[in-house]
């Protein structure tokens, strides 16, 4: 409809003709100029250039394109919104990306049995948006919620500041239709009902990547919103007391839906950006603590954590006075990550997990890394369940920074998995992190994984060069890797 | 074990980069300083219309910058295929609401404009279009007087029924055809009305004197609103210039590209002001445009200097009478109301609160919030003239959000009230379309009735 009247100077290839025959002339991309904005998806140091960008509108059309990409041995893969951060949807093999874009609609809402079946392209708030009127959410909330989609968050298994409490995308999904590789559709769990005899495909497929089958249909759990909620925003002369603020909020028993922290330089990013709150350009940590539940006890677990925090030589200490002041602090949480351009050209963002109880020489350690490498590093984190979220501030035009920043990303992850962590919390592995896996996995380890993904996907078709790092292959990923480079 | 992805990058590094691989050809380029804030999160895209609308990450904030960028970097070239969804973003802004780090997406889309125009002139009838309209017509107050005349005499002389009558519109382009419907009747230009007037004086003792903006369009086409404004900021005891070598603000050819004339239209407004401590505007589109003159003089430092001292001098009419106070009527406008932002009022100018305030102040009103009040309308300058499809179904999206109990849709910016009025008549509804000050002008009007009818009645008593 909105196409425009203009010379096509590319001769269209055949399967690009045969695949606008599934969709229509206007759902698909094949223009180096338009392909051009799909090179990459929130992780931005890598870029390829996809064959093609197909829209389906429905099911049977992801099954069909599916279909022909498999019988005509086109590698593709499933895209978002494209606000991963590991490289998910980079098509680093020239796939056809199929974009879900155009399947965003919310198909039912049951709330006699707490649950709703979305479309992948659906977008996260959007959920929560179309059901509060009636007292009800959807509780997965990653930073990017305003914009990403539910599909990908099942790909992902995307976490959020309140997964502390309430647990990750993979406690809320009830069920899944999956396109599989070779185009064949299947219902897992088709009426929602957890715990269904027999392995555990939903488990197995939410978190997958991308490289088991694509998402057409997904019932998330949906909960009544919480009777109260409380927010506090303490902050602290230094991270070691508001590590040790964060270990004594949780071993005093209180299990808060949020426990976020932010360190200095975080927090010079977040204050230039689009939200500031006004935190004071003094201190080395704030927390940002919420406990919700019953009205009953609320005002106890907040006095409880006042004290623990006071205790900890907490500086100043406050709760939210309104849903004004509460907003504020999330919108500023929130937007971190993108606030950090504001105060640097790039940045990457790690996600590591740790024990708790490790913050403090965690922390010490990635300050070291940034001395090392000579550039900054900002911490925004979900401190309650110890995922680290180091922001490698640096500058892609600078030669040899980029790489800096890879350097620095990757010891970062090992300083995690070295204190008996995970190389990732919620961001996934993609392309980022797959050498990194090496760090947690052995190589027989690794093998065994790589054979369930054949039992699904035996051509390696699907989001070909992620997850895994690729060991009888790896000559070829290097090749790919330099061709994408040279494209850059 | 496989080396790390950093090492790989490093060997497969180019031996030496390219010197000035941009292909930028023209003086007055997008800014990579604005680009280089932008970290591809993506957090822009659910609050683009026309990415809601296609779907595609070109038609994005995010993907547009990413295009502009690929340019500068001699990926691709400026071309058809990179002006395609340059021009058709609705420079509404709402990308700069929404972003972390405060990209000025609007800012490179226009410099993008400019070198598009530069490297690819408009042809055919759009072409025609817009050198009648941006060249010939909007900077020449004195031929928009004439086309005031003229539309006058078409609608009084009984021209425009006769006209609607023999289907002379169904040759038109539907949505021609469409805006014609909703023209709203021509009265006299202030500009003409006040010609012979140094200042309009204030009601009271002045507390202060602003100059008034009256535009090329709001002039002909909305004269009562620039009437209702001078009525409201007398009322509010300011004295009122109408400074007579102002013109066109250059909003619009800066939307479509034309930097240069954007310039000397922005040079004439600045020397036009020099004298005035302040500039009120009731346009939100014509007042965002003055306020980024600083913009259009990068490489200027002198002009950039002047249009910096007269930016800070603009103010919308809204924020003016929140910031300085104004008296609240005391009569009733019994209406339910429902006020729509205008892209360049909220997202250009960060101004919400007040004219919701100002509607809220008068005694009466049954104001409604209504839901995506701050999304585009459609309107966009002339993009409901350039890109109709695209704007007939921006204005369906917005249409969807306005509750159906209101009388009144109110907002501050014309483009937007013709849209709106558009909508109103495409989607049968019954809303009024009205300016914020026009409210309030109302109120006053029949607060002086009221007072006139007390004084009758207490004469007739005596």
């Amino acid at each position: 409809m909105f196409r425009s009247k203009r010379k096509r100077q590319t001769r269209k290839d055949v399967h690009v003709a045969q695949l606008e025959a599934i969709v229509g002339p206007t759902e698909i991309l094949y223009e180096r100029e338009d392909l051009l904005s799909y090179d990459c998806d929130g992780f931005t140091v890598h870029k390829a250039m996809p064959k093609a960008v197909v829209f389906p509108k429905n099911t049977e059309e992801v099954a069909a394109i599916v279909r022909y990409c498999s019988v005509h041995n086109l590698p593709f893969l499933a895209r978002g919104a494209g606000t991963g951060l590991s490289g998910g949807a980079i098509p680093l093999n020239g796939e056809v990306i199929i974009s879900l874009g155009k399947m965003r609609n919310l198909l039912s809402v049951d709330y006699e049995n707490r649950q709703a079946v979305v479309q992948p392209g659906f977008v996260n708030l959007k959920l929560t948006n179309s059901i509060s009127n009636k007292g009800y959410y959807y509780a997965p909330d990653p930073s990017s919620q305003y914009v990403c989609t539910i599909g990908g968050n099942v790909a992902e298994n995307a976490g959020g500041a309140h997964c502390l409490k309430y647990g990750v995308t993979t406690n809320h999904i009830l069920g899944l239709e999956v396109v599989l590789p070779n185009g064949e559709i299947i219902e897992i769990s088709e009426d929602g009902i957890p715990d269904s005899p027999g392995y555990d495909l939903m488990g197995l497929l939410t978190g997958s990547e991308g490289t088991l089958g694509i998402v057409t249909k997904i019932t998330v759990r949906i909960l009544k919103n919480p009777q109260g909620k409380q927010t506090v925003l303490a902050y602290f002369d230094n991270v070691e007391d508001g590590s040790r603020a964060v270990s004594g909020i949780i071993s005093a028993g209180i299990v808060p839906a949020a426990l976020e922290m932010m360190d200095k330089t975080a927090i010079e990013g977040v204050e230039a950006g689009a939200y500031p709150v006004g935190h004071p350009d003094d201190i080395e940590a704030l927390l940002l603590i919420e406990v919700d539940g019953i009205i009953a006890g609320i005002d106890e677990q907040i006095d409880e954590i006042l004290t623990v925090c006071k205790s900890r030589n907490v500086r100043e200490v406050k709760v939210a006075e309104s849903e004004e002041e509460r907003g504020k602090w999330w919108a500023n949480r929130k937007t971190g990550f993108g606030a950090m351009g504001a105060i640097s050209p790039d940045y990457l963002v790690q996600d590591g997990v740790i024990p708790r109880s490790k913050l403090p020489e965690v922390l010490r350690r990635i300050k070291e890394i940034s001395e090392e490498s000579g550039l900054r590093i900002a911490n925004i984190f979900h401190a309650g369940d110890g995922n680290l979220h180091p922001l490698i501030l640096f500058d892609s035009r600078v030669p040899g920074e980029t790489e800096k920043a890879l350097e620095a990303g990757t010891a970062c992850l090992k300083a995690c998995a070295d204190v008996g962590g995970s190389i990732t919390g919620e961001h996934g592995v993609g392309i980022e992190k797959k050498e990194e896996m090496r760090f947690i996995f052995t190589d027989e380890e690794l093998e065994a994984q790589t054979r369930i993904r054949e039992v699904f996907n035996p051509d390696d078709l699907l989001n070909k060069g992620k997850l895994f790092p690729t060991p009888s292959r790896c000559m070829d990923v290097k090749k790919v890797i330099k061709d994408t480079v040279a494209v850059k | 074990m496989a080396k790390s992805l950093a090492a790989q990058l490093k060997e497969s590094a180019p031996p030496c980069a390219d010197a000035s691989p941009s292909n930028y050809l023209f003086k007055d380029h997008p800014d990579e300083n604005k680009w280089a804030d932008c970290v591809h999160c993506g957090m822009c895209l659910e609050s683009c219309p026309t990415y809601l609308e296609t779907g595609k990450e070109q038609h994005s904030p995010r993907g547009r910058v990413h295009l502009i960028k690929s340019v500068a970097e001699g990926q691709i070239s400026v071309n058809e295929h990179f002006a395609d969804p340059v021009f058709q973003c609705l420079d509404c802004r709402a990308c700069t609401t929404a972003c972390p780090a405060d990209v000025d997406v609007g800012g490179l889309i226009e410099e993008a404009r400019g070198q598009v125009r530069k490297a690819i002139p408009l042809k055919g009838w759009k072409g025609a279009v817009s050198g009648f309209f941006l060249k010939g017509l909007f900077p020449h107050p004195d031929r928009m007087r004439t086309v005031s005349g003229l539309l006058k005499f078409y609608q009084k002389s009984g021209l425009q029924s006769a006209v609607r009558k023999t289907g002379a519109l169904k040759i038109m382009p539907s949505h021609l055809a469409d805006m014609e419907a909703i023209m709203p009747k021509v009265k006299q230009p202030v500009q003409k009305k006040y010609k012979d007037y140094k200042f309009i004086p204030a009601k009271g003792n002045p507390k202060a004197r602003v100059a008034m903006l009256t535009g090329c369009i709001m002039d002909v086409m909305f004269s009562d609103i620039n009437e209702s404004t001078i009525n409201v900021l007398t009322h509010n005891d300011n004295d009122v210039v109408l400074p007579k070598n102002q013109t066109c603000c250059g909003a619009l050819h800066v939307h479509a590209g034309d930097r240069d004339m954007g310039r000397k239209l922005a040079k004439q407004n600045i020397e036009a002001f020099q004298e005035e401590g302040k500039v009120v505007v009731n346009a939100a589109g014509c007042g965002c445009a003055l306020k980024e003159y600083p913009e259009l003089f990068k490489d200027d430092p002198e002009w950039k200097a002047k249009a910096e001292v007269f930016s800070d001098k603009v103010e919308d009419i809204s924020k003016y009478l929140y910031d300085t106070g104004y008296e609240k009527p005391k009569s009733t406008v019994n209406k339910k109301i429902t006020y729509h932002d205008a892209c360049h009022l909220a997202h250009g100018q960060g101004v919400r609160h007040e004219p919701r305030q100002l509607l809220q102040d008068i005694p009466g009103v049954e104001y409604t919030e209504m839901a995506n009040a701050d999304t585009c309308c459609g309107s966009a300058g002339i993009y409901n003239i350039t890109n109709p499809d695209m704007a007939g179904a921006v204005l369906e999206r917005k249409m969807e959000n306005v509750p159906e109990e209101v009388e009144m849709i109110s907002m501050g910016n014309p483009g937007c009230m013709l849209q709106m009025a558009l909508g109103v008549q495409k989607y049968g509804r019954r809303s009024e379309i009205v300016h914020t000050v026009q409210l309030l002008d109302w109120a006053y009007q029949k607060d002086k009735e009221n007072i006139a009818a007390n004084q009758k009645a207490i004469t007739m008593k005596g």
